[in-house]
C-alpha cells in the first residue's frame, strides 16, 4: 500500500538522520583517561576543579593503563592521560601520540597483598599455600605486572600455576578479594584502604619490582587545547596533591 | 602464526569443556523437549519461557546468577562448601556456565527433531500394550536422533565462544579456565597482544568451520540412511 510504503521510508530517513547526527564536543569538556586505581582521588580533583573552572567539565574513562593506551592508539578521545607504569606511557611517546614535554610524574604507589582470608599470610612464601590469588592481567595491567615481577623474582611463578586469577584491572582483583572468591589479590595499598572486608595482609617487597610510578601527559589533542593544559598544571598543585595524600599515594 | 604453550592450553581446555557441557545437558534436553512435545500440564507455557530465557538474556547476566547461586555466600554455595565441592572459579564452573547458554540451542533443536515424529506410530505403539518408557525408548528416541545431534552441535559451538558467563563465574584462570575467548580477550585488552589474538581468532574459526562440516555430514549420512 502507498501509504505503508511512505511512513516505512519516513521511519529509515529519520533512523539515518539520528544515526549521523554528531555529539556537538561542548566547549570547556576535558576527556581524562586514568589508571583505575586514581578512580577516587581524580573524581575528588575533578569535582574540586569544576567548582572553581564552571566552565570546564569532565569526561572520565577509567580502565587498566594499557587497556587504556589501546583505546587512545586507536583514536579513543583523550586529552590527559594518566597512567599507572612508564611501560604505557613509554608506548603512547614511540607513537607520537602523547606531547612529551608536558609529561610529568603525578604520584608513586606501594603494592600489597590484601584479603579476606582466615589463612596465616605474612609474607611472600606463604603465597603457595592458598588456593587462588587474584592478580591484573600483566599483559595490560601494571598491577599484574609488578606483581608479576616480584613473584618471578621470589621464584614463585612456576609454583602458582592455576592459581592466578587474571583481572581486567587493578580494581576487579580488589572486588574478588572483597567477595572472598580469592585468598588473595595483588593490589595497590592505595585500594586496599578503600577495602571493606579485605585488609592489607603485608607488603611487597620494594626490592621485588620496580617503584609504581604514575605518570601523566596531555595527549597530542591535548596539548592543543588551553584548558587541558591549565588542568595539568593545576593537577601538580599544592590542593591536588593533599588530595593525593588523603588517598594514601606516595608523593616523592 | 605462532601459539604459545598457554594458547594451546586454552584450545585444549575449550574443547574439553564444550564436550563435557554437551553430553551432561543432552539427557536433560532430551527429558524437556519431550516433556515440552509430548507432555499437556499446567504451566508448561513457564517451563518454554524458562528453558529460552538463557537465550534472551545477557550472558553476563547468566553468570552472575550463576555467581550469587553457587557463590562463597551464594544460595546453594554454602551447602557445597560443606560438602568439600568447589565450584566457582574452577573448569567446572565453566562447563555450568556453557550448559547454561547452550541449553535452549540443544532444546530448541531436539524439539523440531520430535515435532517432525508420526503421531501415529505413537498411538500404535500404545495400542500394543507399550509402556510410556518403552516407547521413548525404541521410537522417540531413534527419531530424535536427527535433532539430538543437529542440537549437540549448535550447543558444542556455541560452548566454544562461551564468554560473558564464563568470565563472571569461573574467570579467567591460565591452565585452568582461560578458554579461548577468554585468552583472546586478553590479548585484545593489550596494544601489544593483537598478533597473537589474531592467531587464536583464526584457531577459533577453524574450529567453528569443522564443527559445521561434521554436523552437515552426518546429518547428510542419516538422510540417506532413513531415504534408503
Amino acid at each position: 500500500m502507498k501509504t505503508t510504503r511512505h511512513s516505512f521510508l519516513r521511519v529509515v530517513m529519520l533512523l539515518c538522520a539520528f544515526m549521523t547526527t554528531a555529539m556537538p564536543a561542548m566547549a570547556g569538556q576535558l576527556n581524562l583517561s586514568a589508571a583505575a586505581s586514581l578512580k577516587e582521588s581524580i573524581n575528588e580533583m575533578t569535582d574540586k576543579y569544576t567548582a572553581k573552572h564552571p566552565g570546564t567539565t569532565f569526561v572520565k574513562n577509567f580502565g587498566a593503563s594499557g587497556a587504556l593506551a589501546g583505546q587512545i592508539e586507536n583514536g579513543a578521545p583523550a586529552d590527559l592521560f594518566i597512567s599507572a607504569s612508564t611501560e604505557w606511557m613509554d608506548y603512547l611517546k614511540n607513537k607520537k601520540l602523547v606531547d612529551a614535554s608536558s609529561e610529568k610524574n603525578f604520584a608513586y604507589n606501594l603494592l600489597v597483598f590484601a584479603g579476606a582470608t582466615s589463612k596465616k599470610v605474612t609474607g611472600m612464601n606463604d603465597l603457595a599455600g592458598l588456593d587462588k590469588i587474584a592478580i591484573g592481567s600483566p599483559k595490560s595491567v601494571p598491577a599484574g605486572d609488578y606483581a608479576m615481577q616480584a613473584l618471578k623474582k621470589a621464584g614463585l611463578d612456576q609454583k602458582l600455576t592455576g592459581k592466578l586469577v587474571m583481572g581486567k584491572d587493578v580494581r576487579e582483583c580488589l572486588m574478588y578479594a572483597e567477595l572472598g572468591e580469592v585468598d588473595g589479590s595483588f593490589v595497590y595499598r592505595t585500594d586496599a584502604l578503600q577495602a571493606k572486608k579485605a585488609k592489607i595482609l603485608f607488603t611487597v617487597p620494594d626490592e621485588l619490582y620496580s617503584r609504581v610510578t604514575y605518570p601523566m601527559a596531555l595527549t597530542s589533542t591535548g596539548a592543543r587545547n588551553s584548558e587541558a593544559k591549565a588542568f595539568i598544571e593545576w593537577l601538580q598543585s599544592g590542593e591536588a596533591r593533599s588530595i593525593l595524600k588523603k588517598y594514601g599515594f606516595v608523593l616523592k | 602464526m605462532n601459539l604459545t604453550p598457554s594458547d594451546i592450553a586454552a584450545v585444549a581446555l575449550s574443547m574439553k569443556i564444550a564436550i563435557t557441557a554437551t553430553l551432561i545437558s543432552l539427557p536433560f534436553g532430551f527429558a524437556v523437549a519431550g516433556l515440552i512435545v509430548f507432555g499437556q500440564f499446567r504451566g508448561k507455557v513457564l517451563l518454554e519461557v524458562l528453558v529460552n530465557l538463557p537465550l534472551t538474556l545477557p550472558p553476563v547476566v547468566i553468570g552472575y546468577f550463576l555467581l550469587l547461586l553457587l557463590g562463597k555466600h551464594g544460595w546453594a554455595g554454602s551447602a557445597l562448601r560443606a560438602a568439600g565441592i568447589e565450584i566457582i572459579f574452577t573448569w567446572k564452573a565453566a562447563v555450568i556456565a556453557s550448559a547454561t547458554v547452550g541449553f535452549p540451542l540443544l532444546v530448541r533443536s531436539i524439539r523440531l527433531g520430535m515435532d517432525s515424529i508420526d503421531r501415529q506410530l505413537l498411538q500404535a505403539s500404545r495400542s500394543l500394550g507399550a509402556p510410556w518408557y518403552d516407547t521413548l525408548a525404541t521410537i522417540v528416541l531413534p527419531l530424535s536422533f536427527r535433532g539430538m545431534l543437529a542440537g549437540s552441535s549448535l550447543m558444542f559451538a556455541r560452548s566454544l565462544g562461551e564468554f560473558g558467563a564464563t568470565i563472571i563465574v569461573a574467570g579467567n584462570i591460565p591452565g585452568l579456565t582461560q578458554t579461548i575467548p577468554l585468552a583472546i580477550y586478553d590479548y585484545a585488552s593489550s596494544p601489544t597482544g593483537t598478533t597473537m589474538a589474531l592467531s587464536l581468532c583464526l584457531v577459533s574459526v577453524v574450529l567453528s568451520v569443522a564443527i559445521l562440516f561434521v554436523h552437515e555430514g552426518i546429518g547428510k549420512k542419516l538422510e540417506d540412511g532413513r531415504s534408503q
